[in-house]
């Protein structure tokens, strides 16, 4: 026989506002087992948690239900209580009288009651049947790999390393930096970009916690939270590393000629190359796609090798596979910018003076293409007109729905820049929709813009057209104005917006993390757990998770990096014990559980039955998370849930099914 | 009504919108943040002064009662560049529509082009009449002097079906 306590919280008026708890308090002492019930203003405060405490000692209680908020609130919080008073923490039931009743039926207060009834019966009736459970601990590798080396991922690893965390950075591309090694000068405060970027990426390069795996890919990720094991694709480089001092002889001796991606293929470079002039690991790398040598054989070139004086070129070098064990995995992929050619009417891609927002940064750093001169692509004059045109594939249903959220602190940017590199007179209009600057010293930013007479323009041009010199032409409404204004400009700059990366899909398959609607990789909690995905372990960090500028990047990497500490420190971690668990002997074999498990958390082990192999499943206890999908699956009831059994819910259903005032359930 | 347009002291009226809306299949071709696109590349915005962005803000607002009585709405030349290009997805093009069905449920006053268009039709069965051209040697053909086969008169039924189909609209 159990001894049941029942609590009703007030929440303020949250709940007794519309419920009217004595009387739910005194419904719930008729309910059988019930030994006390009692109501209280705050449940969740001091003296209603200790009122709790001193009951289960007098009265000898063995279950507690609380009648109060959502348990997502302070299921936590009254397991402990509970816990303290020398009870098992899983004999508390959480019943949820404000989200469920008193905010969703405010109207109706008669009807809210008999609900709330109805509710803390059924609460009754499973917590009867709620068994104590055990948390389990597991050991953890103290160690993180960080999949891409942008600032995300250089903010994560520095402060992981400064830790004292073992960290494997992984990057796709021959070195780190990200995108924003490309930018010139970064907003609000107008620092150049490699000025802050370069000693972090040297730190990185150094630091002695940190193994830095560029020109690498993650080819397979297994295992669970604190025990993944990782496969990691070097691809070749065609060059010793260690070896190659990056004196740049071989570039100057190549006679391939190939775009530059780095400089948004303004410009060209050699099929033997260093990735930028910042470039860590500053190594060279050979584009095997263009390289005569590798497409073709030894006897059409080999300048490089033989320009080299380091002997560093290695055109035998093959792909390398490494693998090692780590405890967690910051995600910092990053993301892409808008193609704009997809968006016709704007002429990207057909006329050369229309650039996006990327290729101007490049036009404008020292190291770019034009040697930090902004110049037109066609013509490669300093243009006396620059229109800045906003929200290009963003904010459009067409594209992409969501706001870019740096577009226009980018262009406001950009036109200082010109302002300040070409001329005091250059004319520059800015066409936009709305003007968002909403972040520290942003608004101040846009006011400093104003002061060196940039204009902005409240509307954007529906199409562009070209004129024979080059120039480009457009019609735009004003709404200021209510005038139709015709600019022609030297240079029209896209304000493209940022998308996710091209191989998300791979990514999101690969790691286990969901994407949401806009295709960037989802969080657990848009509010609550921001840096974290549904996978224990696999934390986010920067624009992967969706379209970020610099400062919340660094943010967020360093939020990311401090959940892997607090999953690491402690050398193990406790496994909340809410798991499935497989009967094996109703077990068939039918792997249905595997294929509807999110998590991966259920395992094949085949076993001798008989003399014949046959299939059984297993639960990683580690991987698994809860949810029951495959419970509710299971054809032949093999998979219990711990907590959640079919006889503990349909318990609850029957109580559900009984009317309050009669029948077993009742008084 | 908590609006009043001190312009023309007119006052919303969230019936009529609610019925032009109906019209429209819902609120997503009024879904407009006001970018202006669609008027900076109107057609007629130059000689006509429509303003397609304008005409969806007063229908979202619920100013709706003048506009069926405006000649505004039938300057719209219908070449769809607001629907094409429109990032939300809005279609000033099909509220003009909207509006213009309302003007001929009014019985309000509709442009004799549009009148003589479907007097055009019913007689012939085509949208315009047959031209005649201008040759190089300054001759001015029309279709039977092109020896173009002639247009016969449309049938009867055509006749029946057609203005079902203007009443049913």
């Amino acid at each position: 026989m159990a001894r049941i306590g029942v609590y009703v919280c007030h929440c303020g008026l949250n709940i007794a506002g519309v419920v009217d708890v004595e009387k739910v308090a005194e419904y719930a002492k008729s309910l059988p087992d019930v030994a006390l019930t009692k109501h209280y203003t705050y449940m969740c405060s001091e003296p209603g948690q200790q009122m709790i405490q001193e009951d289960i000692k007098a009265h000898c209680l063995d279950r507690i239900v609380v009648a109060t908020c959502s348990p997502r609130m302070h299921e936590e919080t009254f397991r402990r209580a509970v816990a303290e008073a020398g009870l098992n923490p899983y004999v508390v039931e959480i019943v949820n009288l404000r989200e469920h009743v008193s905010w969703a039926h405010s109207s109706e207060p008669a009807k809210a009651t008999e609900k709330a009834k109805d509710l803390v019966r059924m609460g009754v009736a499973r917590a009867r049947l709620l068994e104590p459970l055990e948390k389990r601990k597991v050991p953890v590798e103290k160690s993180v790999m960080v999949v891409g080396g942008g600032i995300a991922g250089i903010q994560a690893s520095l402060d992981l390393a400064d830790a004292g965390f073992k960290v494997h950075l992984v990057e796709k591309a021959p070195s780190i930096g990200g995108r924003m090694s490309q930018l010139d000068k970064t907003f609000p405060t107008l620092d150049c970009s490699a000025c802050i970027l370069t000693p972090k990426m040297v730190d990185v390069a150094k630091h002695p916690n940190i193994a830095l795996l560029v020109n690498a890919e993650v080819a397979s990720v297994k295992g669970f939270v604190g025990n993944y094991e990782v496969t990691v694709t070097k691809k070749p480089r065609y060059v010793d590393a260690d070896k190659c001092v990056g004196c740049e002889l071989c570039t100057r001796v190549c006679p391939v000629k190939v775009p530059d991606a780095f400089n948004e293929r303004l410009s060209e470079k050699r099929a033997i190359f260093i990735h930028s002039a910042h470039a860590v690991p500053k190594v060279a790398m050979i584009d095997a796609d263009h390289c005569l040598r590798l497409k073709y054989d030894k006897s059409v070139c080999g300048k490089c090798e033989t320009a080299c004086e380091a002997k560093a070129i290695r055109f035998d070098q093959q792909s390398e596979t490494i693998s090692f064990r780590v405890g967690a995995i910051v995600l910092a992929v990053g993301s892409e910018v808008f193609d704009a050619a997809r968006m016709a009417e704007l002429g990207y891609g057909r006329y050369k003076n229309v650039i996006s927002n990327m290729e101007f940064e490049r036009i404008s750093d020292a190291s770019g293409p034009t040697s930090g001169k902004i110049l037109t692509p066609d013509g490669g004059k300093p243009p006396k007109t620059i229109a800045f045109i906003q929200c290009v594939g963003s904010r459009d249903k067409r594209f992409h729905e969501y706001c870019c959220r740096v577009g226009c602190m980018v262009t406001l940017k950009q036109a200082m820049l010109a302002k300040e590199k070409i001329h005091d007179d250059v004319k520059i209009y800015v066409l936009y929709i709305d003007m968002r600057a909403f972040g520290k010293g942003y608004d101040e930013f846009y006011r400093r813009a104003r002061d060196m007479d940039v204009d902005f323009i409240a509307g954007l041009p529906s199409e562009i057209h070209a004129n024979p010199d080059g120039s480009l032409c457009f019609d735009v409404y004003d709404k200021a104005t209510s005038r139709l204004l015709q600019v022609r400009a030297d240079l029209v700059v896209l304000g493209t917006g940022l998308v996710p990366n091209n191989d998300m899909e791979n990514v999101s398959a690969l790691f286990h993390a969901s994407r949401s609607a806009d295709g960037f990789l989802l969080e657990a909690h848009p509010k609550l757990r921001p840096l974290e995905t549904a996978m224990a372990g696999v934390f986010l960090a920067g624009a992967c998770q969706g379209p970020k500028d610099i400062p919340d990047t660094v943010a967020q990497a360093s939020g990311a990096a401090v959940k892997a500490v607090d999953l690491l420190s402690r050398g193990e971690i406790e496994l909340e014990p809410l798991k499935a668990f497989v009967d094996k002997d109703l077990c068939s074999g039918c792997r249905i559980c595997e294929s509807v498990c999110p998590f991966v958390a259920i395992e094949i082990k085949p076993e001798l039955v008989d003399g014949k192999e046959k299939p059984r499943v297993e639960v990683v206890e580690a991987m698994c998370q809860g949810c029951g999908l495959c419970s509710s699956a299971c054809p032949t009831g093999a998979v219990t849930m711990q907590q959640y059994s079919s006889k503990q819910i349909l318990t609850q259903v029957d109580a559900a099914l009984v009317e309050a005032g009669n029948g077993s359930g009742g008084s | 009504m908590s609006l009043t347009d001190l312009m023309s002291m007119a006052k919303p009226n969230m019936e009529s919108r609610g019925k032009l809306l109906l019209r429209l299949g819902g609120r997503e071709l009024v879904n407009c943040f006001q970018c202006t696109k669609c008027t900076s590349g109107c057609t007629a915005l130059k000689l006509l002064e429509l303003k397609p962005h304008e005409i969806v803000k007063l229908v979202n607002l619920g100013f709706v009662d003048e506009l069926p009585s405006s000649d505004i709405i039938w300057t719209c030349a219908t070449c769809l560049k607001c629907v094409q290009r429109c990032p939300q997805k809005a279609s000033p093009y099909h509220v003009i529509m909207a509006l213009r069905n309302v003007a001929v449920e009014r019985e309000a006053k509709v442009p004799d082009a549009y009148m003589k268009a479907v007097s055009q039709i019913l007689e012939t069965g085509l949208a315009e009449t047959c031209q005649k051209i201008t040759t190089r040697e300054m001759k001015v053909l029309d279709r039977e002097g092109l020896k173009l086969p002639k247009i016969n008169s449309p049938r009867e039924s055509f006749q029946s079906a057609f203005l079902k189909a203007l009443e049913e609209k």
